[in-house]
């Protein structure tokens, strides 16, 4: 480990940094807006460092890359961050978070997305996942005056324990196929005719099984909707936005090492993008409560990447890393109007408890409206075209039936994001909301929405910087 | 014979570990554990890792595993059903996972008492052990720190009582 080597390793260290520097202030400093201020200071130092100073070392360690690849999911990280912060001060501080402890866990948790966005080895992989998802485990369980969050954490818990030893396994089994645990070489033991063949297909199916949890891909997805539903709602956003995308953006590093291969993994992974979006799909349609629907929708969201994935080239890539961008953005408005209507108790999660709210709170549904129109991937949002792109890579790819199989979910999808649509908008007149009345929402929770549907929209109108950008990287 | 013992020692571990998941008694359960562990210790010595193989007795049986034990008893869980001693029947397995266990070590041991024969080419000495893990691996040791540091903040912050109404300011 060099200097070079921790120079180019800065941006991480400077988060990581912060979350240990406000751990500290939060014993004296209970003030939350300015450990807020902190963080998205952190968070901003990260970006800009990562933007403005080249690094000196493509590779730290032989585990975490320095490339521009792993410095754009940084700064997109740090930004999810930040955003998460800065929209969450109410909800946090109504429900009288710990402050220091709050802010601190957020800034790790944006240290180890990055960290896993950036591994070059199986060890840098393991590490990052775990940085995050353990963060994950107690932000989930955060608010402990909540049954169903301390529920949703256990259960996240759980499960999560059980696919990290998964995980392992398959890491260890990949490790004794290739003999190492360097990127893409760790690959060598499942591409080519090697002796050892068996084990290293053996520990990638292992892989594929705690992927598949960490994203929730069916059959792996069961935890999904009760986690979402009791984890306080800039938690579900986070979860929803990061922990997915930074898993989803170290796998495309992992199926580009592998090569030849990819045809033997390829039953598997049609099947598990098929079967997302169908049963998810299937799932969605009986929802009532949004945060269910949510996840649910997010199940499909993510067959539908594992279908862009499937198309190994470096136009497949784009269009995975574009939906990824596309599905953050939406996801964290989503949640961050959810957050935004939430008052001092509990949030608003049954479609009931919308009814009318197009006409009280006119910015924030119309915003809801258009982050639901962009999921089911209505032009001119972000999300037919990040849509367009995956559709297209599995049709590049060879695979029309799936991508038939996306078009029809992304129809059937109408149906259930409509429905909260029509609940804001054209329930009768004048019929009372059921339950506690949404709250308004200050300035900066709309102006934190209004930041993500200003990108969904240009996303969707002006795609080609993005693309171009993205296109650079890989 | 280490390939014997190996394989004895791999059936033994698997058996433990077995009975371990699948007991009522917490109690019970850990002292399987305890077991297993002790089988998986000799094993890694068996691979060639003596210093991996000293962790495992030392902090996963010894500290871990105490811990757990302790724990347990402090909670307290039925204290009536705590009390009963079991019946002898329940005890013969793990009187004889512990005695294969010792006699595996005691077969080791008077085998080769200096540790000398068989030592394989992969043989990861206590030095090489550090330097990898302090050399190569050092960022990988650094971020699992990070990773201990927040998971004890969260089990303190998650599992800490409820404070009373109106001392969530300024309270240590």
């Amino acid at each position: 480990m060099s200097l070079a080597e921790l120079f180019s390793l800065l941006p991480v260290l400077v988060l990581a940094g912060a979350s240990l520097l406000v751990l500290m202030l939060g014993l004296w400093l209970k003030h939350l807006p300015s450990l807020v201020a902190l963080g998205v200071a952190a968070c901003a130092a990260a970006g800009a460092l990562a933007v403005l100073v080249p690094p000196e070392v493509m590779e730290v360690g032989g585990m975490f890359s320095a490339a521009r690849y792993a410095r754009f999911f940084l700064v997109l990280w740090a930004g999810v961050v930040a955003w998460t912060l800065l929209s969450s001060v109410r909800y946090a501080a109504a429900r009288r978070f710990q402050p220091g402890e709050w802010v601190s866990l957020l800034l790790f948790a944006g240290a180890g997305m990055a960290l896993l966005s950036a591994a070059t080895s199986l060890v840098g992989m393991f590490l990052g996942l775990e940085a995050f998802t353990l963060v994950l485990y107690i932000l989930i369980a955060f608010h402990r005056g909540s049954a169903a969050g301390t529920e949703a954490g256990l259960k996240y818990l759980v499960l999560g324990v059980t696919a990290t030893a998964v995980l392992a396994f398959g890491v260890a089994l990949v490790y004794a196929s290739a003999g190492t645990f360097h990127l893409p070489e760790a690959m060598a033991g499942v591409a080519g005719d090697s002796p050892l063949r068996p084990l290293g297909l053996l520990g990638w199916g292992m892989l594929l099984v705690a992927i598949g949890f960490k994203v929730s891909l069916v059959p792996f997805h069961l935890w999904t909707p009760d986690v979402y539903q009791g984890a306080p709602a800039p938690v579900a956003g986070l979860l929803a936005a990061g922990s997915k995308g930074a898993m989803f953006s170290a796998v495309v590093g992992l199926l580009a090492g592998i090569g030849l291969g990819l045809r033997d993994l390829t039953p598997v992974l049609w099947a598990l993008s098929g079967l997302s979006m169908l049963l998810g799909t299937l799932a969605a349609l009986r929802q009532e409560n949004v945060k269910r629907m949510l996840a649910y929708s997010s199940v499909v969201h993510m067959g539908f990447v594992l279908m862009g994935l499937l198309d190994a080239g470096p136009e497949g890539q784009e269009a995975v890393v574009f939906y990824l961008v596309f599905y953050a953005l939406v996801s964290l408005g989503a949640f961050g109007v959810l957050t935004a209507f939430s008052g001092e108790e509990g949030e608003p999660q049954q479609l009931a408890a919308f009814r009318g709210a197009g006409y009280r709170h006119p910015f924030l549904a119309a915003a809801l409206a258009v982050f639901m129109l962009a999921l089911a991937g209505v032009p001119p949002t972000g999300g037919f075209m990040a849509k367009l792109g995956v559709f297209a890579a599995a049709i590049r790819a060879g695979h029309l039936p799936l991508a038939l199989v996306g078009v029809l979910a992304s129809l059937v999808s109408l149906v259930y994001y409509l429905k909260l649509v029509i609940a804001m908008y054209m329930s009768a007149e004048g019929a009372p909301p059921s339950g506690s009345p949404l709250h308004r929402g200050t300035r900066l929770e709309a102006a934190c929405v209004g930041v993500c549907l200003l990108g969904v929209l240009l996303l969707g109108l002006a795609p080609g910087a993005l693309l171009d950008w993205i296109g650079s990287l890989l | 014979m280490s390939t014997v013992i190996f394989y004895v020692l791999s059936a033994t571990a698997l058996v433990a570990t077995l009975l371990c998941v699948t007991r009522k008694q917490a109690v019970h359960a850990i002292v399987y554990l305890i077991n297993a562990l002790f089988a998986l210790a000799l094993m890694f010595y068996l691979l060639g890792a003596p210093l991996v193989a000293a962790w495992e007795v030392i902090i996963y049986a010894g500290a871990i595993m105490v811990l757990f034990l302790f724990i347990v008893m402090m909670f307290e869980l039925d204290p009536a059903r705590e009390a009963q001693r079991p019946a002898p029947a329940r005890r013969w397995p793990v009187v004889l996972i512990s005695a294969v266990i010792l006699a595996c070590s005691l077969a080791l041991a008077f085998a080769d008492p200096a540790g000398q024969a068989g030592v394989p080419g992969y043989y990861a000495s206590p030095r090489a052990f550090g330097e990898l893990m302090f050399g190569e691996y050092a960022l990988g040791v650094e971020v699992a720190s990070f990773l201990l540091l927040f998971a004890a903040v969260g089990a303190y912050t998650v599992g800490r009582g409820d404070e009373p109404a109106g001392g969530g300011e300024g309270r240590r």
